[in-house]
Formats: structure tokens, sequence, C-alpha cells
């Protein structure tokens, strides 16, 4: 009867921290108000409010020569895997001071990386197709999400108090290619970030000769 | 001592590939390419005649190009590569290897520069036409004039440096390199192409493999040529000098390459062993290739240099100025391409040794259309049209001015 209890009570609690939980809006517009998808937007606490630490894995594909996704966002502490989808052998890098990674990754393979032990900005080439290009936002937030194709991506913060709401994407004309927002997040609410300036063009991954058999490494 | 390097690179590569300690990948690629030809020239110079097609007038069956490239690559970057050719084609035949080499290319840098180093022997990077596996032209069957001659008397025993800055994390949307290499055992180019002219064919010289050239009246006793022997080897050191080349390489992301170069092998003209000479040979070189949208393509190349050979009290006997270039347009639409080339090229004979003119001057034209059967598989037909002028082949009583055609029906599978 009494575990009956406790187990009714901690179920009422977690009904009551998910109602408690405040869904944030986000919504992120280039310069003219148009909607931009595959944003990274992600909140960070301000009041030193506590904050989760997640168990999830981010597995990074190499698809039709082509890092999928561009853009990857995952929490410090998260796992890490490539896969490689395609039939021929890429060869994976990262020139970043804090992570500097560099293996070849066969056709079928799928490769374990150390866990993101750092926030950090991730650039990801292959050595083989110098086009290829990939992008990785380790944050020290479990508030991360990327834009929908409408903009907007939903938050849902599990505390009160003030937040400083980030946009990020690697091609962002602005100062450390991100623009923020301070909120003070009382109940459910949303936010717009608005660029200043237009957006760089995102590079295509792409090969640029339609021949298969070039003689190149 | 050159023996002995390539030893060596061999060796090493043998070591680091039964090393397990680092993960390791083996790559096999390659080509077979069947053709039907008919042409209406003379005997090939391939055979030594001056025909400037690789078969002999008369419908030919052959395999000219059957090519592996083996490579070995390891995550820190190294790897040891090995390209065979061979070739069936009248008498003809050939089996060997046509480069073999250990490269490094380094991570880029945070900044965006990565380094190469390619040490063996290998071929300069001149060619915007020969970049499929085995060295094969991409959108012809026979490469142009220039390239063929590149294929047949140049390659690289040496080492090579290149550096390259990545526009991708410099905000630019283009890449620079430049590269530097240094290199021996390619002394008697230019022989070749001095007795028989320019050519227009798909084959390569083997390494260490010699050819045939037409006779002339001066290589006979008492003739100023009559120490050199009657088929000339382009990969031999005859001065122990090293030759240098440099080239710099713009591409432009999406859009196309261009590059520029320029080669010296810095053979001393005066020294022969085992009737090869030294024969001072420099060019420089330029092409650029272009993309004007997903279906259009145009590539175009230059080459125009010098060679000299002496007799051993340093008198001209042979010196030559020559140049060749192309502009080629290809339009690919889904599984169907056409390409359309127009060269023209030209030797200037500058000495006065008689019996020996080496003058030529010609145009060529060839237009092809190949079908992608399936992905590895591609059908061609390819038209090839020449026509030159070239007073030495009054010595073998043909044609001063010549037109010269041929058809060919090739199959050509990739793998």
């Amino acid at each position: 009867m009494k575990a009956g209890l406790s187990r009714l009570s901690l179920l009422l609690l977690l009904v009551l921290q998910s109602s408690l939980s405040n869904a944030l809006t986000v919504t992120v517009l280039d310069n003219k108000g148009k909607a931009l998808s595959d944003i990274v937007v992600y909140a960070e606490p301000l009041d030193q409010q506590a904050i989760s630490k997640t168990d999830k894995k981010l597995v990074i594909s190499q698809a039709k020569k082509s890092f999928t996704p561009y853009i990857s966002v995952a929490q410090k502490g998260n796992k890490l895997a490539f896969s490689n989808k395609d039939d021929i052998t890429h060869h994976i890098y990262s020139a970043n001071a804090k992570r500097k990674f560099a293996f070849l990754i066969r056709p079928g393979e799928n490769i374990e990386q150390p866990s993101l032990e750092t926030t950090n900005e991730i650039v990801m080439g292959c050595n083989v197709h110098d086009w290829m290009s990939g992008y990785l936002l380790v944050v020290d937030t479990p508030y991360f999400d990327k834009t929908a194709s409408n903009g907007s991506s939903t938050l849902n913060i599990a505390g009160k108090g003030r937040y400083k709401i980030i946009a990020w994407h690697p091609q962002l004309n602005e100062k450390n290619n991100r623009i923020e927002q301070q909120i003070n997040i009382t109940d459910t609410q949303q936010v717009t970030l608005k660029l200043n300036k237009t957006m760089h063009k995102i590079p295509e991954q792409k090969s640029e000769d339609g021949f298969d058999f070039l003689s190149d490494y | 001592m050159f023996k002995k390097t390539f030893k060596n690179i061999c060796l090493l590569a043998f070591l680091l590939t039964a090393s397990h300690s680092i993960a390791a990948e083996f790559k096999a690629n390659g080509i077979v390419d069947v053709r039907l030809s008919s042409n209406d020239s003379n005997k090939s110079y391939l055979s030594g005649g001056y025909g400037k097609f690789s078969s002999n007038s008369s419908a030919t069956l052959a395999i000219p190009q059957l090519a592996g490239e083996f490579k070995v690559l390891w995550d820190n970057g190294l790897s040891a590569n090995l390209v065979v050719n061979s070739y069936v084609e009248n008498d003809q035949s050939d089996l060997g290897m046509t480069e073999a080499y250990l490269k490094y290319k380094s991570i880029p840098s945070s900044s965006g520069y990565r380094w190469e180093n390619r040490s063996g022997i290998f071929y300069p990077k001149i060619s915007l036409e020969n970049e499929a596996f085995g060295w094969a032209s991409i959108n012809t069957l026979n490469s142009s004039t220039l390239n063929t001659w590149v294929g047949e008397e140049t390659k690289l025993l040496g080492t090579q440096a290149k550096i390259t800055r990545l526009g991708r994390q410099n905000g630019n949307d283009f890449d620079l390199s430049l590269s530097a290499s240094i290199f021996a055992n390619n002394d008697p180019s230019g022989a070749l192409l001095s007795w028989h002219g320019w050519t227009m064919s798909n084959r390569q010289t083997i390494w260490q493999k010699s050819r045939p050239f037409p006779r002339m009246p001066a290589s006979k006793a008492g003739g100023m040529l009559q120490a050199q022997a009657k088929r000339s080897n382009a990969f031999l050191e005859i001065d122990n000098r090293l030759g240098y080349q440099l080239q710099f390489d713009w591409h432009q992301h999406k859009k196309g390459k261009f590059n520029i170069g320029y080669y010296d092998n810095r053979a001393k003209p005066y020294i022969v062993k085992n009737g090869q000479y030294g024969w001072g040979t420099k060019f420089v070189y330029a092409g650029a290739h272009w993309r004007f949208n997903k279906e259009l393509q145009l590539t175009t190349q230059i080459l125009n240099g010098s060679t000299l050979m002496q007799s051993p009290d340093q008198q001209d006997v042979v010196n030559n100025d020559y140049q060749s270039a192309f502009v080629s347009l290809t339009k690919r639409r889904k599984k169907h391409s056409y390409t359309i080339r127009l060269e023209e090229f030209s030797v200037t004979d500058n000495d006065s040794t008689a019996g020996d003119n080496n003058t030529e001057y010609g145009k060529a034209g060839t237009f092809n259309y190949t079908y992608r059967y399936s992905k590895p598989w591609f059908l061609s037909f390819e038209y090839n049209w020449i026509k030159s002028n070239r007073p030495s082949r009054a010595y073998q009583n043909q044609a001063t001015d010549l037109t010269e055609q041929q058809y060919q029906l090739a199959a050509r599978y990739f793998f």
C-alpha cells in the first residue's frame, strides 16, 4: 500500500513536472522575415538553473558523398559515432584544436568516437572529397534542436528564470555565426530571432564531375 | 642509384603494408578498353613509322588498354600506389608499370593548408583529359596530341611537394595549390617528338620501355645521328643532373580549374650513353577546364617548349621548338555525351643537320559520341582526323602533306 502510494506520488510528480516544463517556441527568420530551417537553436540557463545530463548518441552519416546531416548538435557528454552509407571509403577529419581526429571509414562501417567532453564547434571534412563538409556544435545544455521547415522549434525547458536563446549556423553572417536574445521564462512563450544580414550561401556537398572513375586520392 | 631508390620505396611500401599496427585499406581499380578501329594511315609511329595513330591501317580489333591501379591507404594519410598498364594491339603489345609512388597527404590545418608529398615514378599533372583510372582519357578514346606526348615521353622519378590552400576553411570558393618536383630519369625526352612528330592515341609508354622511330638519312653510317640507338628510351638518366617541374593550380568550386606550369629536365645535350643522348627539354604549359552548366564543359590546354640534342663536341644536331594546343567541348545529356576537339600542333626545326628535318605543322579534329550503357560500361564511337605537313615523310617515300583518318568503336569498362 505504501509502495503503491509512493509510486502514485512519483507519477504525479512526473506529470506535474512535465506540465511545469515550459514550451518555448523559437523561430528564426532571415533579414527579410523569411523562416529559416535547419538552424541550431538552444537555450543556456543564466540563473544557475539545474540542467539534466542526457546519454544520447549522435550518429553522423556519410551518404551520397556528403555529411548527413550537414549540421549536427549534441550536448556535452553525449556519445558520437560515424556511419558510412556509401560504397566508397571516406577519410573523415577535424582540424579543430580541441577535438582533432582523422580516420578512414570504409563502406558500411560504423566508427564510435570518444564522448564529447567539451563545448565545441567542430568542422569536419573528408580528405578524399574536398567538397564534403559537416559541422557539429556541442552545447552545454539539454535544450537544443534544429528549426523545422516553418523556421520554428519547441524547446521544453524545465526551470523558470532567465535564459540566453541562441541561433547558430556556420553560414550565419553574424558575429560568431550566431544571434542571441535573453529572455525570462515565466510560462509558455515564444521568441523570434531575426538575422541582421543575409545568410552566406550554404556550400553544396556534391561531386563536381559526373564521372565516377577518377583517379585521385 | 635510382634503381636503388626505387627498390627502397618498394621495400618501405611492403613493410608498411605488412605492419598491422596501422589500419590499412587496399583498393584495386582499373579499366578494360576493347576497340575496333580502322584508319587509312601509314605504318604506326609505335612500329617506327610516321602514322599518327596507334594502329596500322586496316581494321583492327584490339585491347588498347587494360589497366589496374592498386593502392594501399593508411589512416595517417600515407598511400602506396602502383599503376599497371597493358596493351594488346597489332605488333606492339606491352605490359608493365606506368606509375609507382608513395604519397602522403596531410590533414588540412584549421586554416585550410594541406601538404602533400609524392615520391617515386609519376606523371607531372599536366593533362586535364587523362584523369580516369589508369590515366585513361575521360571524354575521348584518343588523347589530344599534347597529352599523347605527355604519356609517351614524360614521367618523373623523383619527389614532389605540394601545398594546397583550401577555400572552404577560408570562406573562399576556390582552392589554390603550388607544387614543385625534382626528378631524374627523363633525359632523352623530346627525341620521339622530334623524330615522329605529334601523334594521337591512348598509348602510354611503360616505364623503361623504349620505342622505335622512323629512320632518317642522318642515322645512316657517316650521318650526324649514326651514334643514336634505333630505339629511344625516354626514362634514362644520362648526365646525373636533376630536372625540375613547377605547377600552380587554381580550382574554382563547382566551376572549373586552371593550371600553369614549367618543366625542365636540365639534361646536358651532348652526353651520349649506349646510343641514348641527353635532350635538353623544357616547356611551359597551361590548361583550363570550365563547366558552363551541368551539361556543357570546355577543356583547353597549350604546351610550348624546346629541345636540344648535340654532338659530343657540342654542335647542335637537333634543335627544335614545338607547340601543341587544343580546345574541346563536351555536352553530356543523361546517358549520352558528345565531344568535339580541335587541335593545332607544330615542330620548328632550328638546326641545319642534313637528313634530319623535324619540321611539322598540323591540325586535328576529333568527334566522340559515348553512350553510358550502365554505371561502369561506356560505349563509344570516335572519329579522328589529322592533316599535317611533315617534310621528313619524304625519307620514306610518303606524301609530305597527308590527311589521316581513323574510326573507332569501343567498349570501355571501369572498375
